[in-house]
């Protein structure tokens, strides 16, 4: 089961020569990241992949709208992203349930600020919660669920908002390993049931692989992207099943020069 | 064992054994007279004492106003408190304004206002309110405006990016986040409130338990000092349960754990 991501071949997001130099309270700067361009489709699911503390979730967070960039700018839809709004929709690796609603008004809460009426709010709440399987929990509070359910609310939240670009950073880095591939199948058949553009971000080779469309590799401190381009061993296609993606001829090389990428990147800090 | 716990029957037994003991050393001392009988009256005088305070005396009378005055200067505190101190820990310009005010406020003893309070107020309910006022509301403000900056930053992201307006934010965000904190920051508070009471109510007043206490001292009537000490223990503490139980009502949610 497989299928053409590409329906529409627009550019959603422009990032272009973005920088980002953060001062300290003592007055030090440090420069997070420099340079940084890369562009995303329309309906792409791009992967931003790169070690630890080599500015990914600074990136994701100017897209944001959640940082400004020092250099550069970041362009949605030709415009340019000025402060945080519902068009890019965040989901973080810590839980974000808000405890003292319900899993139902949790999910309706970004349709209740931006003025959609009770009824259809009702709806695409029902909707959604019906595609990460929480039905059964529309009444319960966060503080019944497991990790791993609370983490499908916030995807379901955001979800029906209707941005227009979904950004996660390390969403399932906090699950346990059975329900990270769980909710990695998951998130590939939302993708694939529902028009979005997604930019993630992880540090986990198998997860970009199997999601991404795209990966874009980021260099260690400061960071720039090192490579961008096409998971190619799925041929533009889209894999559902996890074990499809690891019988694919192409995975293991796949595999294999990500890890070099990650390796060398990782001496170059080491020292 | 070091850190290891024990049954809940070991923990509630030895929990009543320290009662026991006082009590029991308090008897046997009062039994065999190795105290003076006048400065110490064995514990079930001060029993009857609080019985007949009630049934002759007036003292329920005064248990009442001194409730209602620790009610009264607490609501007051918390009027101002919580809004001012979610403002101070959301707004990095309120916190700026106001807390090099508020802080230097925290080091000075509510106590040292008496005179003037008294010289301003006369000696009504107005100087004993204030002490009570002063006395609790700076702490409260600083526990709220703490409680509000660890409301988690995610949080607020997250709903700034589902397309919340900052106004939002605040009400449906930080406020409701914050809220249990609240009430603890004023279970605590409340503890504190009933200290500066029995100040207030033994410098200068003629109604409420401190005064019934400091009338008695003029009797030399001891038990019935021990039974105002035992009234203001037990009020502490119903308080104490009335806050644990409107957070247990109020944040329910926070409760049910399952998994
Ligand atoms: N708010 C901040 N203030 C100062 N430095 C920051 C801030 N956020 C991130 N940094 C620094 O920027 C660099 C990149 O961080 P980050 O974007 O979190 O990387 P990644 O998500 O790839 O691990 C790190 O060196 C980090 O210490
Ligand atoms: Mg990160």
């Amino acid at each position: 089961m497989a299928t053409n991501f590409n329906k529409n071949d627009s550019v959603k997001l422009v990032v272009e020569n973005a920088g980002k130099t953060y001062t300290h309270n003592n007055g030090s700067t440090i420069d997070a990241i420099v340079d940084v361009s890369f562009s995303v489709q329309r309906n792409e699911y791009c992967v931003l992949l790169g070690p630890s503390g080599c500015g990914k979730s600074t990136v994701l967070r100017m897209v944001a709208g959640l940082e400004t960039p020092t250099t550069g700018r970041i362009l949605l839809d030709g415009k340019i992203i000025e402060g945080p709004d519902r068009h890019r929709g965040m989901v973080f690796q810590n839980y974000t349930s808000f405890d003292w609603l319900t899993v139902n008004k949790n999910v309706e809460y970004g349709m209740k600020c931006n003025g959609v009426a009770a009824r259809e709010r009702e709806q695409i709440a029902a909707h959604f919660l019906d595609i990460v399987q929480l039905t059964k929990f529309k009444d319960a509070y966060p503080s019944q669920l497991s990790g791993g359910m609370k983490q499908r609310v916030a995807i379901a939240r955001t979800l029906a908002n209707k941005p227009s670009v979904i950004l996660m950073d390390e969403p399932f880095g906090a699950l346990d390993a059975e329900t990270r591939w769980n909710m990695q199948e998951l998130m590939a058949s939302i993708i694939e049931s529902t028009d979005t553009t997604v930019v993630m971000v992880t540090h986990d080779i198998e997860e970009a692989l199997f999601l991404g469309d795209r990966i874009v590799f980021f260099s260690g401190h400061p960071g720039t992207v090192m490579e961008d381009g096409p998971v190619e061993y799925k041929n533009r296609q889209r894999v559902m099943i996890k074990e499809e993606a690891l019988d694919l001829p192409g995975y293991i090389e796949a595999e294999r020069h990500i890890m070099a990428l990650m390796r060398s990147q990782r001496q170059e800090i080491g020292g | 064992m070091i850190r290891k716990p024990i049954s809940r029957t070991a923990s509630i037994l030895w929990g009543v054994s320290i009662w026991v003991i006082f009590f029991t050393a308090w008897e046997l001392a009062v039994i065999f007279e190795k105290v003076n009988l006048l400065l110490v009256p064995p514990p079930e005088k001060v029993l009857t004492a609080l019985y007949s305070l009630i049934v002759e005396g007036n003292f329920l009378n005064d248990i009442g106003i001194s409730i209602l005055r620790v009610i009264g200067s607490f609501l007051g505190a918390c009027v101002v408190a919580v809004p001012l101190g979610i403002l101070m820990g959301t707004f990095a310009t309120a916190e700026s304004f106001l807390n090099p005010f508020v802080s230097a406020w925290r080091y000075l003893p509510a106590p040292a206002f008496i005179p003037i309070l008294l010289m301003w107020l006369g000696t009504g309910e107005g100087p004993k309110l204030a002490l009570l006022f002063i006395g609790v509301v700076f702490f409260l403000i600083t526990l709220i405006m703490d409680y509000t900056r660890q409301v988690r930053i995610e949080l607020i992201e997250t709903s700034l990016t589902l397309g919340a307006s900052q106004k939002r934010v605040l009400w449906t965000v930080i406020v409701p986040a914050v809220l249990p904190n609240v009430v603890i920051a004023m279970r605590q508070m409340l503890a504190v409130s009933w200290t500066y009471l029995v100040i207030a109510e033994i410098v200068a007043s003629t109604t409420g338990i401190g005064a019934m206490m400091m009338r008695a001292r003029r009797f030399l009537h001891t038990d019935e000092i021990m039974a105002g000490i035992l009234v203001i223990g037990i009020l502490g503490l119903l308080f104490d349960l009335l806050f644990r139980w409107m957070h247990r009502v109020f944040f329910g949610y926070l409760y049910n754990n399952e998994r």
